[in-house]
């Protein structure tokens, strides 16, 4: 390294042990691909801020001394068995009451909620108008207010979950749960029910760290991922492969390891899985119970007894040991490492705990390859930001929610089944620049903010808007929901824009009307700005000039140095902005320029890096 | 504040937005409007003529149905197939005594009787997968069955561009598709354009403009990102000012596919000369309940493509540009029971542009004659598509350099 001031900055921080300074960083060479135990002497201040960037969301100096003041086997201990730490602050999700039992089940389009109506004369509890115009437009109004109410509680739900991993005193638990959450991915998006998000959430709470049998089998079980993976068409006579496709190429083997054959078979196999709201059911007269070949075993297998033969297969606890590595630790891993990690899992029964004690006690875990490469992903990222700012719950502006999409990764929306692409995939030129974005918005609170969960900007956000204005001024809705970018000399119209001229009922009035009334029911986001105080951090650590505060915060935020060049335009910039060296005498007005440092700061590329 | 009140506060933060906020910068771009953070002073410099072909790619992910794109309405078997989602003849956008296209699909329609848009007929290959993770892979590396480290994209910039250049490659999308992964090129990736401009303040201009120095990286990660915010740096505030200027009266259709951006950037006189953009996230993974979707997303995908060749006549590029649209696989021939389809195997390539001969090439696919999986037997490597594009318009002759081997190209382009 070549700034010594990064050592300065850390020993700043109370750790005047000459032990500890000259353990600081990476491991000699030889520890890559080391799975032995580090000792406590290994252990040091970086060593520990390293542990808990990757078993939690990073920490402040204060919590990584904590970390830090105990032997690595124990701290490793305590974020990996975690069961015992009270966590009891924590509260459940406060529900806005969106959901009533009309809606269930709830159709799989707006065509087939039409057409159920049209045959039974009622869908999701509302009737169709005996007689008039639009006879339907009630029941269309009902089936966009639900896709609108749980999409808006799936925000507030991402929230709660983000705050949970702020607050908790488990971090372990909330990194699991989101790596779970990548792994068996299902979206609302597809899903169209939050609360089936959240039960599953509570699936990865329950078993994240336990069993990855009873994982696999709980979340085969769960209604998210079987309304996600089309279980409900999936029926003897007329098997539905994308399920037992997912569970082989993704969840459990990677491809290469099944036949399309294997595929079909296990498809039988779970025939007749289902759910009736929120509960896993078996139709037993859907279910295919005759003989299947899979993965060389022959018998009436059923679902569970596909999942067992799964785990049978040498190649599961590798694929999944590995993608574990790859999440902790990096990601390049050998066929040999990969091998050695899952026997480590398969030699404990599938049992996870011991798999990530000895990964995050390894030698390798603290070589060089492993400190300060993992590029953040971006909830990680957020959280992580807001708690080095000190900050105790998560700000209602910046938008959590609207940022970690800007960034590629909303809780409980992911892309596709398979997860998000990680790493690397997490950067482009685009993305870089909105993470500083980013902490712009963190540290300076946007006072124009509108908030989303109460103004339409979504894909047909224009469209809401505009038929917002012209039925409030007396339009009828043919006039009031005409595209708003015709010319108007009449330039030729889009056929999309001209689908939904309906005489029974119009899409477009109906996407509104259920908009307002999803937002009716929903409960606001409060749009608390976060305290951060930088100035009382200076203020904690008596530090005296432009310098010290440069290297403070380089210390506090990045886990891999900087170039004394970069560092000496920071310090130059403080200067300038406090009009003086000396923050004795600035510091009555230093929390502005401390935040645009800090935006300086975490807008380096070198941020990224966990 | 009353609603209009509200209204005309958001149009003038739209216009502010638009107008960088009136800040005077010490170099006002060669756009003639004030830059704000970033190098487009460079970066202009270093644009070649105005006059090179475009190429555009646009992918559909998931797994396009082709059969019920562009139908077989003549071939009994199609409805023997799918006596449920097979689409009638009578709805269908007829384009000859065999074909005829989604009924919403009027641009297609349009195009194909203008004689701008090629149909290349069973494109695929050996041994296929029916991952869309694999399968797409290859169709991004242009090797089946293998797979590679850069995409075929990223190759074609780095045959035609050996140096490398600034803002050559353009993937618009939230994360960079493997396709225009490149040796020599850094693609410019971003997806909303009024986003990608750095915020901050004045005074930190001065850091923030600092070129970004890529040599000395502790490690491949921190070289990886430094690469990165360098190409940020050259190309956010050229986007920027491109989106800002862009105005149309060409109606799109619901959803653009981000074919108005790649506009807007071609307006602004971008020296980029490859584009990517996808229609994304598995969207036509069509499993269950087919119809309605699939035609929907057809037609905003026919709307897109025809509003983008109208605004391309309307800015005088028309002549500059060909899109070709491909899916990772087509889908089964057979109906399944849930009234959709499973993961197939042959699909259509579409090219379309003024420059394009229009018409079908390649070898129509059986329907009568199916592979073990009820799946379409392919006509031809899906590489000579490329090759069509690589060499046809493109203008690189030794397309198997990049391709792996040499695959004929169709005489699309004459």
């Amino acid at each position: 390294m070549k700034s010594l001031r990064f050592f300065v900055g850390v020993t700043l921080l109370g750790l005047a042990s000459t032990a500890f300074a000259a353990q600081l960083g990476p491991g000699p060479a030889n520890w890559t691909g080391d799975l032995q135990p580090i000792e406590a002497k290994d252990w040091s201040f970086d060593r520990a801020a390293h542990l808990l960037e990757r078993a939690g969301f990073g920490g402040t100096p204060e919590e990584i001394a904590t970390l830090a003041a105990v032997a690595p086997q124990r701290a490793v201990q305590t974020l990996v068995d975690y069961r015992s730490i009270d966590n009891s602050h924590l509260q459940p999700f406060d529900e806005s009451g969106v959901w009533d039992d009309a809606l269930d089940p709830f159709p799989v389009s707006r065509p087939a909620t039409t057409d159920q109506a049209k045959g039974q004369g009622e869908a999701l509890g509302v009737q169709l108008k005996p007689t008039g115009n639009r006879r339907m437009q009630p029941v269309v109004n009902r089936f966009f207010y639900w896709l609108r109410a749980s999409r808006l509680e799936t925000n507030r739900a991402a929230y709660w979950w983000a705050n949970r991993m702020l607050a908790t005193h488990r971090p372990l638990e909330e990194k699991m749960a989101l790596f779970w959450h990548g792994h068996f991915a299902t979206s609302e998006e597809k899903v169209r029910d939050y609360r089936k998000m959240l039960v599953q959430l509570d699936t990865f709470y329950k078993h994240g760290t336990g069993n990855f049998r009873d994982l696999v089998i709980a979340v085969a079980q769960d209604p998210a991922m079987l309304a996600f993976l089309d279980a409900g068409v999936n029926v003897k006579g007329a098997p539905n492969e994308n399920f037992a496709r997912e569970i082989m190429e993704l969840f459990t083997m990677g491809v290469g390891h099944y036949s399309e054959k294997d595929i079909r078979e296990a498809a039988r196999a779970f025939t007749g899985w289902n759910y009736v709201n929120l509960k896993f059911v078996v139709n037993a007269d859907k279910h295919d119970d005759s003989d299947k070949i899979v993965l060389g075993q022959r018998g009436p297998l059923d679902g569970v007894k596909v999942i067992e033969v799964i785990l049978a297969q040498p190649v599961t606890a590798e694929f999944i040991a590995a993608k574990l590595y790859r999440y902790f630790v990096r990601d390049d891993i050998s066929p040999e490492l990969r091998s050695r990690l899952g026997a480590i899992l398969r030699d404990n029964n599938y049992e996870l705990k011991p798999l990530l004690a000895t990964i995050f006690m390894s030698r390798d875990f603290y070589s060089a390859p492993s400190m300060g490469t993992h590029i953040k992903s971006p909830v990680e990222l957020v959280v992580s930001t807001y708690k080095k700012l000190g900050l105790k719950e998560v700000p209602g502006v910046p938008d959590f929610n609207d940022v970690t999409a800007a960034l590629g990764q909303q809780l409980f929306r992911p892309p596709t089944v398979a997860g998000w692409p990680q790493g690397r995939s997490w950067i482009t030129p685009g993305l870089l620049i909105e993470r500083g974005n980013f902490a712009r918005d963190a540290l300076f609170p946007d006072i124009t903010f509108i908030p989303t969960d109460r103004y339409p900007v979504y894909l047909t956000g224009d469209e809401i808007r505009a038929v917002h204005e012209k039925i409030s001024m007396g339009y009828d809705i043919t006039s009031a929901t005409k595209p708003v970018n015709m010319d108007a000399q009449g330039g030729e119209m889009a056929m999309s824009s001209m689908v939904d001229r309906d005489e029974d009922f119009n899409t477009r009035y109906a996407s509104y009307r259920g908009w307002q009334m999803a937002v009716e029911k929903v409960k606001p986001i409060p749009r608390t700005f976060g305290h951060t105080d930088l100035t009382g951090m200076v203020e904690a650590e008596k530090l005296k000039n432009s310098g010290e505060v440069v290297d403070y915060f380089l210390a506090r935020f990045l886990r891999v140095p900087i170039d004394d060049k970069r560092r000496q335009q920071l310090i130059a910039f403080l200067d300038r902005e406090l009009g003086t060296n000396d923050i004795g005498r600035a510091h009555t007005y230093m929390e502005e320029p401390l935040r645009m440092l800090v935006h300086l700061i975490l807008s380096m590329p070198e941020y990224q890096l966990g | 504040m009353t609603r209009s009140e509200l209204q005309q506060l958001l149009a003038r933060r739209r216009v502010l937005k638009g107008a960088l906020g009136g800040i005077c910068a010490h170099t006002a771009g060669v756009l003639g409007l004030p830059v704000f953070f970033g190098h487009a002073a460079q970066a202009l410099a270093a644009m070649p003529a105005q006059n090179e072909r475009i190429l555009v790619v646009m992918e559909l992910s998931g797994g396009n149905d082709g059969l019920n794109t562009l139908v077989p309405y003549a071939d009994d078997a199609y409805y023997r197939h799918r006596p449920s989602i097979g689409i009638k003849a009578n709805k269908l956008r007829k384009i000859d005594a065999h074909y005829g296209f989604s009924p919403g699909m009027a641009g297609f329609e349009r195009l194909f009787k203008d004689g701008k848009l090629a149909v290349i007929h069973g494109a695929g290959y050996d041994q296929p997968s029916f991952s869309h993770f694999t399968s797409m892979a290859y169709w991004h590396t242009a090797a089946p069955n293998s797979g590679g480290e850069y995409g075929w994209v990223g190759r074609l910039a780095d045959a035609l561009q050996p140096s490398g250049a600034p803002n050559y490659l353009v993937n618009i999308d939230e994360t960079q598709s493997l396709a225009v992964r490149s040796a020599k090129h850094t693609p410019v990736v971003f997806d909303d354009p009024e986003k990608f401009v750095r915020k901050g303040f004045f005074q930190q201009r001065e850091v923030f403009d600092q070129a970004v120095e890529t040599g000395a990286a502790q490690n491949a990660s921190q070289d990886f990102l430094l690469h990165v915010a360098r190409s940020a740096q050259d190309a956010s505030t050229l986007v920027r000012q491109a989106w800002a200027r862009y105005k149309t009266p060409v109606d799109y259709g619901i959803y653009p596919v981000d074919l108005k951006k790649v506009a807007a950037l071609i307006d602004a006189g971008l020296p980029t000369r490859l584009y990517y953009v996808a229609y994304r996230h598995n969207a036509f993974d069509t499993h269950v309940h087919q119809a309605d979707l699939h035609a929907r997303q057809l037609t905003y995908v026919s709307d897109a493509v025809n509003g983008f060749m109208e605004d391309l006549k309307r800015i005088g590029r028309a002549q500059d540009v060909t899109l070709l649209i491909f899916s990772e696989f087509g889908r089964r021939v057979p109906e399944n029971t849930s009234l959709g389809t499973d993961h197939g195997t042959a699909n259509y390539m579409f090219l379309v542009g003024e420059n394009v001969k229009g018409g079908h090439y390649g070898k129509p696919v059986s329907l009568t004659q199916l592979d073990a999986g009820d799946n379409l037997i392919h006509t031809c490597d899906f590489r000579r598509g490329y090759a069509t594009a690589i060499e046809g318009w493109m203008g690189y002759a030794q397309s198997e350099k990049l391709l792996g081997g040499k695959f004929e190209a169709f005489p699309v382009f004459g």
